[in-house]
């Protein structure tokens, strides 16, 4: 994936125009604070943990049989069999089996909490096409039940996207799915930003009804293009302005607008798309676009119809995240196939993730995979478990850019991982205990590990 | 795409010659099936099953005789499940006006939303891949707190597709976006009142046509239809049995994520319940209880149990078996389950289907595997006794963008 390439088209631009500043005492150089609400998460264990005897999914496509896992200062330190070590915690998992910690690449939890009451709606800022300005972290409710529940189905990570009712809806954050009574105290330490945009209908019904840009598909091309257009004379503004002062010059700061910081970010490499999109030929438009100004077209989400053009995703890299089934609620979601995420999956380099972008959903991805794995093996695929589990790890953890950090069981990530009763593609499969981190944040079996909202205290 | 091969050519062969809703002139029968009957007689091994003119004739007969036999080889063979609250062949694209006749602005007691039913809608044969073969569908309604007269369909997906009309009245009851929940349960109370009036004066004079909603009313007052209500708070639900009690309606709740908080009260009130079992958030202030645990804790508290998929229900009705499996895992017997989304529906909506027993509609379903479990699927399927066919438009658009070709995708058909 090519999300870090430099813009260095800008940079030399940037560099051409210099020579007009005149040289003296400069004032203090303007540097934009890129994590002005910075994660306050810190991993709270300090002991180790022994899974033993469990059949492990490591997420990097392996299936280990009685095998172990050891977590180690919130680490995973070892994954094999017959691990000859001792720890402070040790959980026999005969008959039960491993994965890491599942990830969401899609929800709006916290900003369509519940109770879906008026005064929660806070996920879609319908006052403008472009709204890059907002980030959804502003919105995040830490006290949404949905985070328990979701945890309770193995969720450890997971993507808060505004929602799509403009062409960009704003900054998306990761969070680790732990109980936290401020919005910093989940974030996740270090992921990239998302930045959320949308394809199709909804930007164009949202705005059409009030007679504004666009109420067309090709209204919303030409608003994704105008805004980058002027994200792009933002970023050149503020690159002759570093070098001008690094050559030692006194140049005058340009008007910070955090719209624009935003999609520079995009065009930097810092920010990843993460683009609601459900239509072959409008994802193929938005990677032609992505090409026009220089930007990594990002993950492309819902892409009912991603099937369609599973070469041209996997050729440039993006990943698609998909629903296994949901369908048929507007025009751009009628040709659903059940076999979509196989089909993006089967081309080489592909990067299929399985998402919810659902309250209830998000509580069972595994069964979500699970329905795309049978139904998909039914129809001449051969999927096996320690493949599929890759749409709910691995491959969500290297759409929202943390696949350094976690997404898999291998020594030197961080210890979020799940131990089910038996298989996580069975109906009958529940997450029994949860860690993030090392430690653990659910036990099924122990009330002491059940958080509860205080939304939800002392309601009879 | 090398790994895929063309295995399901097959199956569209038969397609081809399925869905018809017509009833099937020759006799057929399973053999060596174990048979989840959801009646008393539980689960049947090694049994056999004769279905002839559409009806079951037969089950574990001394001597199996019909046109054609199968062999189920010790496969499961449930009666066809039954969905219910939802508005399949009344929508095809949620926001597609023109395709969405499941409620109107002017919708009330008499608004009977089978007239347009549409059998031939792409949503029917994806419905059949979960086992589906009848459905109870059910309008949205309009501004009043009547919505309307559910319908029982056949999922053949024919034009004569059986259709049983006037199943039950729905009412939408609990929180309102405006206004209070006090005027909406009064209206009720007060249209039931006038109802019963108008039937207990005997000096009616002969010009004195009964409209369509006196009809409807008198069934609802004499317990004949069912009255449907959604409804979720406990405390409503506690006023709700009041009005069972003064009315002697045959009530029904809908929803009913906080049912289990009076739970023992709906028991002993004989109240059916209709719920998903998916729905574990306290969406609002009515369904703080909403929870995993809700069918199986009603099921053990002795109340009669139907289980509905959620959300776009319509769109999602194969889920159904998932959602049953999901209730089984948390505390709902397997053979709860299964009567949760067969007979139970039959029971409450009067259809005669809905159960392995001889007299009901050949409604069957042969599983590879356990029919709640992610990992199975239909094997075979027939709806009043012809075999019916799971492919839908979305094999076709599957096959379509698997199949190499060297033309572009739109030859391949």
């Amino acid at each position: 994936m090519n999300k870090f390439a430099p813009s260095l088209l800008a940079v030399g631009l940037a560099a051409a125009l210099v020579g007009c500043q005149e040289n003296g005492p400069q004032d203090d150089k303007i540097t934009i604070n890129k994590n002005p609400y910075p994660s306050t998460y810190t991993p709270i264990s300090t002991t180790s943990t022994l899974i033993t005897n469990a059949t492990v999914l490591t997420g990097t496509g392996e299936r280990l049989d009685d095998a172990d896992v050891l977590l180690v200062d919130g680490k995973v330190q070892q994954v094999g069999k017959d691990l000859a070590v001792k720890a402070d915690t040790t959980i026999d998992a005969q008959g039960k089996w491993v994965t890491p910690g599942i990830i969401d690449v899609h929800s709006h939890l916290g900003a369509y909490p519940n109770p879906s009451v008026e005064s929660h709606q806070d996920g879609n800022e319908m006052t403008s096409p472009n709204t890059a300005e907002v980030w959804v972290e502003h919105s995040v409710w830490p006290q949404d039940p949905g985070f328990n529940r979701a945890r309770e189905g193995g969720i450890t990570s997971l993507q808060i996207l505004p929602g799509s009712a403009n062409l960009f809806g704003g900054r998306g954050v990761t969070l680790k799915n732990v109980p936290a009574h401020t919005m910093q105290g989940m974030k996740f330490p270090d992921a990239p930003y998302g930045l959320k945009m949308a394809c199709g209908e909804n930007p164009k019904r949202v705005y059409g009804r009030k007679g504004v840009l666009p109420s067309t598909r090709m209204g919303n091309m030409a608003g994704y293009r105008t805004a980058w257009i002027g994200a792009q004379e933002y970023k050149r503004a503020w690159d002759k302005y570093d070098a001008e002062y690094a050559e030692g010059k006194n140049p005058e700061a340009p008007n910070r607008d955090i719209k624009y910081d935003t999609l520079r970010g995009v065009l930097e490499g810092e920010v990843m798309i993460h683009n609601h999109c459900y239509k072959a030929e409008e994802m193929a438009m938005m990677i032609d676009l992505s090409k026009e100004f220089n930007y990594h077209a990002g993950t492309f989400h819902h892409g009912i119809e991603a099937y369609k053009i599973a070469d041209l995703l996997a050729d440039n890299g993006s990943c698609a995240a998909l629903w296994p089934d949901w369908w048929g609620f507007k025009m751009e979601a009628y040709d659903m196939v059940q076999e979509n995420v196989a089909i993006v999956d089967a081309v080489k380099n592909s990067c299929a993730v399985v998402h919810s972008d659902s309250d209830t959903t998000i509580q069972r991805l595994n069964q979500e995979a699970a329905k795309v794995m049978y139904r998909a093996n039914e129809n001449g695929f051969d999927i096996s478990e320690e493949h599929a589990i890759k749409w709910i790890t691995t491959n969500a953890a290297k759409s929202l850019g943390i696949d350094d950090k976690t997404g898999s069981l291998e020594a030197g990530k961080q210890g979020d991982v799940v131990i089910w009763n038996q298989s996580p593609f069975s109906v009958y499969a529940k997450a029994e205990q949860v860690f993030v981190d090392g430690a653990k944040v659910y036990d099924r079996n122990d009330s002491t590990y059940q958080a509860t909202s205080d939304f939800m205290l002392g309601q009879k | 795409m090398k790994n895929l091969s063309r295995s399901f050519s097959l199956s569209l062969v038969a397609a081809g010659l399925l869905a018809s809703g017509a009833v099937n002139a020759q006799s057929l029968a399973i053999i060596n099936a174990t048979i989840h009957t959801s009646t008393e007689q539980g689960v049947l091994k090694g049994a056999s099953i004769v279905m002839d003119n559409g009806k079951i004739t037969a089950i574990n007969p001394a001597e199996v005789s019909a046109d054609e036999i199968i062999d189920a080889n010790g496969k499961i063979v449930t009666p066809g499940f039954i969905a219910s609250n939802n508005q399949l062949g009344l929508v095809e694209v949620g926001a597609v006006a023109g395709s969405r006749d499941a409620g109107d602005d002017k919708a009330g007691i008499d608004f009977d939303v089978s007239l347009a039913y549409n059998a031939h809608s792409s949503l029917i044969p994806y419905a059949r891949k979960g086992g589906v073969t009848r459905d109870v569908i059910t309008p949205y309604g309009g501004d009043s707190i009547f919505a309307g007269l559910a319908s029982v369909v056949d999922l053949s997906g024919s034009l004569e597709s059986d259709v049983q009309k006037q199943a039950a009245l729905v009412v939408h009851l609990g929180e309102r976006r405006k206004g209070s929940r006090a005027f909406t349960l009064q209206t009720l109370i007060n249209k039931l009142d006038a109802h019963q009036t108008k039937l207990s004066k005997k000096d009616k004079k002969d010009d004195d046509k009964p409209s369509t909603e006196d009809k409807v009313m008198a069934k609802v007052l004499s317990g004949d239809m069912p009255l449907v209500i959604s409804v979720s708070r406990a405390a409503d639900i506690i006023e709700l049995i009041k009005v069972k009690e003064q009315f002697g309606v045959n009530l029904v709740l809908s929803g009913a994520q906080d049912a289990v908080v009076v739970k023992e009260h709906i028991a002993k009130a004989n109240i059916p319940v209709i719920i998903s079992a998916m729905d574990n958030l306290p969406g609002s202030f009515d369904s703080l209880h909403a929870n995993l645990n809700n069918a199986g804790l009603l099921e053990k508290a002795g109340v009669k149990v139907l289980l509905t998929v959620g959300g776009d229900a319509s769109h999602n009705i194969y889920q159904l078996r998932y959602d049953a499996g999901n209730a089984v895992s948390y505390g709902m017997s397997q053979q709860g389950a299964l009567k949760a989304v067969t007979s139970n529906v039959a029971d409450v909506f009067g259809i005669n289907a809905g159960s392995i027993e001889v007299g009901k509609a050949a409604d069957v379903v042969m599983w590879t595997n356990d029919p709640f479990e992610i990992s199975s699927n239909v094997s075979r399927m027939f709806i009043n006794g012809t075999e019916v066919s799971t492919q839908s438009r979305q094999d076709k658009l599957r096959d379509r963008y698997t199949t190499d070709s060297n033309m572009p995708r739109a030859y391949t058909k």
